[in-house]
């Protein structure tokens, strides 16, 4: 078999690396869909994420210093393990199943970017580009999930995610193709304490724009996963448009320093939502998008530079976003499950008293309530909000048209609301990344 | 260092004009406090000056118990909620339906002094609030609906 250009080794490289990366939040859009089909608990459900990302952040040091040794078996290998657990995610009996072949996935996934490291660096034949490549291919990946997640879980459902990565990630073997990869010192230098813990913290941030703006599209505004996919691509367009002025800031600590700052603000902006409405989510996902491009590519790269053994300090990286997954979603979704109890109550209350002022019949009052109970009782089970205009305005009379749009705006104030405290503390997350990114900005000169 | 201003700059920027056009009140609305006095309107037909009369009693034995009307509507809607209402605020079925049948007929009472009843209706009502069970009034209520 003829062994492949180096630009085409370096392209399945990194859609190796992206393709891993992306599967940490590419079922988020899947979630109400998989909550339905094996009947368990919000809070249980997010074991289906918790499970890779863990995975992936325990593994990536272990795994980074087997493919230190044997880099081209550790890619080949792990590949190999990555496809097939995917596969079998799609037939998973049930969700305990399915949490555990993540959790292999995360593993396998580990090695798979690690190693991948490395390979990009025998390449490219220079850390630097291979680091830059890695990161980038990182970037594109973890901002692209939703997306990508949503439209395939609207197109052919959620099990089609699993089923196309299966094949995608065994054509990275092409690039094990006549290359031969000496292996690599150990490496002399202690992890940059300072860049991981930064990326630690803003990855914790991004978890609420990754994971908890979807639902609020899905779940909370009622848009399908399509839509929802489509909406949330804004965030790796802006990332990508990031990237490619990132290398004009100098020096790189004021470039993940603006990440951070415009990741912050983009979440505090949903945070302090005006309206209900994808509009309104647009200027706070370029600030996100932006900030992402910014902030992971300029600390994945001053976490690597000028070090020895990039995959074992690129494992570091890996441990920290994941490690930093992990805790935003652990933090957020306890907060975020409190702000939804809390406001149902108030929607309730706001809503009886907007049928109890309503202009309708005072008789037609009661019937009117029961229906909207009964609608939302219903729309729980689905995990969503119900369309109570439907229920509501469907009669030719103004009075119950008006009605229906104070119940709507007043589900729609709670839901939104409800999102609220994550997105602050999110925000707040990435402010305290500027702390490590300013402490550590004389420690390595990039 | 440009770039961190930029950032800082556009920030404020956006997260000043969410705030501008009420992104920290943008919440369900707060529900009117029971123990204050509502506007006796002057409804037309009987079935809007019940309404007021029924809301106006609610009101009262919400103020009573410290929760909303709204609160007080939602767990007068059925038997399960009624049930659930009385073990959450410590007070028995019988308290309960007192409540709301004093404050049934002061509405009565209010709703006569301000002419929206004669005499001889607010009579007929005040013996079907002292005599049928609260079960059965709601029941009547929804009934009515179909008519």
């Amino acid at each position: 078999m003829q062994p492949l250009a180096p630009r085409n080794r370096i392209a399945l490289l990194g859609l190796s690396v992206g393709l891993v990366l992306a599967d940490s939040s590419v079922v988020t859009l899947a979630l109400p869909r998989i909550l339905v089909q094996f009947d368990v608990e919000v809070s249980t459900l997010a074991w289906a994420l918790v499970s890779f990302n863990l995975a992936l952040a325990l593994a990536a040091v272990p795994a980074a210093m087997l493919a230190r040794r044997r880099p081209v078996g550790v890619f080949g290998v792990s590949t190999v393990v990555f496809a097939l657990a995917s596969f079998s995610c799609a037939f998973s009996p049930t969700f305990g199943v399915l949490v555990a072949l993540r959790a292999v996935q995360g593993v396998a996934g580990a090695a798979v970017v690690v190693a991948a490291l490395d390979l990009l660096s025998e390449v490219t034949e220079g850390d630097a580009s291979a680091a830059r490549i890695w990161a980038l291919a990182g970037v594109v990946g973890a901002s692209l999930g939703p997306a990508i997640g949503g439209i395939l879980t609207q197109l052919f459902g959620w099990e089609s995610i699993f089923l196309l990565q299966a094949p995608l990630a065994l054509l990275g073997l092409l690039v094990l193709s006549g290359l031969r990869v000496q292996p690599v010192p150990a490496p002399a230098e202690r992890p940059e304490i300072a860049a991981n813990v930064a990326l630690l913290l803003v990855s914790g941030a991004l978890v609420a724009a990754l994971f908890l703006l979807v639902i609020l599209l899905i779940n909370g505004w009622r848009l399908e996963p399509l839509a929802a996919g489509l909406v949330v691509t804004i965030m790796p367009l802006a990332a990508i448009a990031a990237t490619r002025v990132a290398g004009g800031i100098r020096p790189p600590w004021t470039r993940a320093a603006s990440g951070a700052i415009l990741i912050s603000g983009g979440l505090a902006a949903l945070g302090w939502l005006p309206h209900a409405g994808v509009v309104w989510t647009i200027l706070p996902q370029i600030a996100i998008g932006t900030g992402l491009g910014l902030a992971l590519s300029a600390l994945t790269q001053r976490a690597l530079a000028g070090r020895s053994g990039q995959a074992v300090h690129g494992g570091w990286t890996i441990a920290a976003r994941h490690a930093g997954i992990v805790l935003g979603l652990l933090l957020l979704t306890p907060i975020f499950t409190s702000g939804l109890d809390r406001n149902e109550h108030r929607a309730l209350a706001a809503g009886t008293a907007a049928v109890l002022d309503s202009r309708i019949s005072p008789l037609d009052k009661i019937g009117v309530a029961r229906d909207v109970l009964v609608a939302v009782d219903k729309a729980q089970a689905d995990a969503k909000i119900p369309d109570v205009r439907a229920v509501v305005g469907h009669r030719d009379d103004s009075a119950y048209a008006d009605l229906g749009d104070a119940l709507q705006d007043q589900l729609d104030r709670a839901v939104t609301n409800a999102f609220s405290n994550s997105f602050l503390v999110s925000a707040l997350l990435g402010l305290l990344a500027l702390i490590p990114i300013v402490l550590g900005r004389k420690e390595v000169g990039v | 260092m440009r770039a961190i201003a930029f950032s800082i700059a556009a920030v404020l920027v956006l997260v000043g004009l969410y705030l501008g056009l009420g992104g920290a009140s943008y919440a369900p609305a707060k529900v009117a406090d029971p123990c204050v006095t509502r506007s006796w309107r002057s409804p037309h037909g009987f079935e809007a000056v019940a309404e007021q009369i029924v809301l106006s009693s609610v009101d009262g034995a919400a103020c009573h118990l410290h929760v909303s009307r709204e609160d007080m509507v939602l767990a007068l809607a059925n038997a399960d909620t009624r049930q659930q209402f009385v073990r959450e605020h410590h007070i028995t079925n019988a308290e309960l339906e007192s409540l709301v049948r004093n404050g049934l007929k002061r509405s009565i009472a209010d709703a006569q002094n301000a002419g929206a009843l004669n005499s001889t209706v607010a009579g007929i009502l005040r013996g079907v609030v002292g005599n049928i069970p609260i079960d059965e009034l709601l029941n009547l209520l929804q009934r009515l609906r179909g008519f």
